[in-house]
């Protein structure tokens, strides 16, 4: 029994976490500034956001199908795919959190004397963090599902069970190896739920 | 380049792929519309329930897609139904939460007309609350798409066939030239039809959207 919970959960966790972490910490640092240099050059923001709205629609199993022509296979290339779709929510996110701002908050910021740099700091950035989050929540959602299909293409983690089993048609199995990824799944929902209420400014709170 | 993509096509047999993998979309996606809108209506007076509904909605959604597929196995075993009956679930929310939104965030002065008028709740429902959701029922349609066009190329893992076996056909051989000419193709495929969705989408709110009239 110790054996089995070490191959169906032990085993593939370390690859599974760093595939679904590292993926989200890479789209973090990319599509935040990305979204906030959006806010001031409105060419970049059109480009970026109808590139991110056609992507969005992508089958997830064709994007990563269509990383292994360019990168090959391997880790690298599954974090790569997993990247590039984890990163369009939280722009879209972001973009639309920081842009759709009440004017006269602006405006009486200008008129205290802040910089541009400020506002963004003090003021758009506060009002966007329940629309980042939420973006956040969904990729990270969304990075947990694929880093299972990622399996594939020779990433490890838990699909490489996934797919050994689906070979053998033993469902038992497969089932046991599936559970652990449900559980993560809520897992990351129950986190940033809690991190949500604690991070949006008190005024945003809902009651 | 043409030349190359044709030997992948008849190779591969990707029209019958393309049929194949439309048929379970239509399929998927018509029963989740009428299950979506369905659950919307049946649930938008009723708060308490309503709740209950999205929450469980809400859990399923976070279950990856593969696993959701891996789940239905033992029901309905391999092929094209555990296909069908995943994209359904994880379409029912975007469709059945917009639904339910447009339903009930409707201006109050149209119900108050409407009443005024002498219309039974049932003919409010339909005349006045259901034409106004329009807008929003279409935007949740077209996540459907996405969600189901998702979930319908995962099938070929699980023996459904459609262009997702191509695409597993190219991953398992590393034939560089198949996984290049059926994702495209599905990617195409997938953008097309959100495409069209979008389009209905702004004509709809272009229509049902008085609100800078009043």
């Amino acid at each position: 029994m110790v054996n089995l919970f070490d191959i169906l959960v032990i085993e593939p966790l370390p690859a599974h976490l760093m595939l679904t972490v590292g993926a989200l910490i890479i789209s973090i640092i990319i599509s935040i500034p990305l979204a906030a240099l959006c806010l001031y050059n409105k060419k970049l923001a059109t480009i970026v956001i109808s590139f991110a709205n056609l992507v969005q629609a992508v089958p997830s199993f064709a994007v990563l199908a269509i990383v292994v022509p360019l990168l090959g296979i391997g880790f690298t290339p599954a974090l790569f795919a997993i990247v590039l779709r984890a990163l369009l929510p939280i722009i879209k996110n972001t973009y639309v959190g920081l842009s759709t701002i009440d004017e006269s908050a602006i405006h009486y910021a200008k008129g205290i004397g802040l910089t541009e740099l400020q506002i963004l700091r003090y003021i758009r950035f506060p009002n966007a963090y329940p629309a980042i989050f939420s973006g956040i929540k969904f990729a990270a959602i969304l990075a947990n599902s694929i880093a299972i299909l990622t399996a594939m293409i020779g990433s490890g983690g838990f699909g490489e069970n996934v797919f050994k089993y689906i070979h053998q048609y033993n469902i038992p199995f497969l089932i046991y190896s599936i559970i652990p990824v449900i559980i993560i799944a809520i897992f990351i929902e129950l986190i940033f739920n809690l991190m949500e209420k604690k991070i949006t400014p008190k005024p945003l709170r809902v009651k | 380049m043409i030349d190359i993509i044709l030997q992948v096509w008849e190779k591969q047999d990707l029209s019958t792929k393309t049929i194949e993998h439309l048929a379970m979309f239509g399929w998927a996606l018509s029963i989740s519309i009428i299950l979506g809108i369905g659950i919307g209506i049946l649930i938008y007076k009723k708060t308490r329930i309503a709740n209950v509904v999205f929450n469980i909605l809400n859990i399923i959604e976070l279950i990856p897609t593969l696993a959701l597929l891996i789940l239905f196995l033992p029901i309905l075993g391999l092929g094209a139904s555990p296909t069908i009956a995943a994209c359904i679930l994880y379409s029912i929310l975007p469709i059945a939460r917009n639904t339910h939104t447009g339903l009930t965030n409707i201006n109050k002065e149209y119900i108050e007309v409407a009443k005024g008028l002498g219309l039974s709740s049932k003919e409010i429902l339909i005349k006045v609350r259901l034409p106004f959701s329009l807008p929003l029922i279409i935007g949740g349609v077209r996540i459907a798409i996405v969600f189901t066009m998702g979930v319908v190329t995962l099938g070929g893992l699980i023996a459904a066939g459609g262009i997702g076996e191509t695409i597993q056909t190219g991953l398992q051989f590393i034939k560089m030239d198949i996984i290049i000419v059926s994702s495209i193709w599905v990617g195409f495929l997938a953008v097309f039809f959100d495409g069209i969705a979008g389009f209905i989408e702004k004509k709809l709110k272009r229509r049902f959207d008085f609100g800078k009239s009043i």
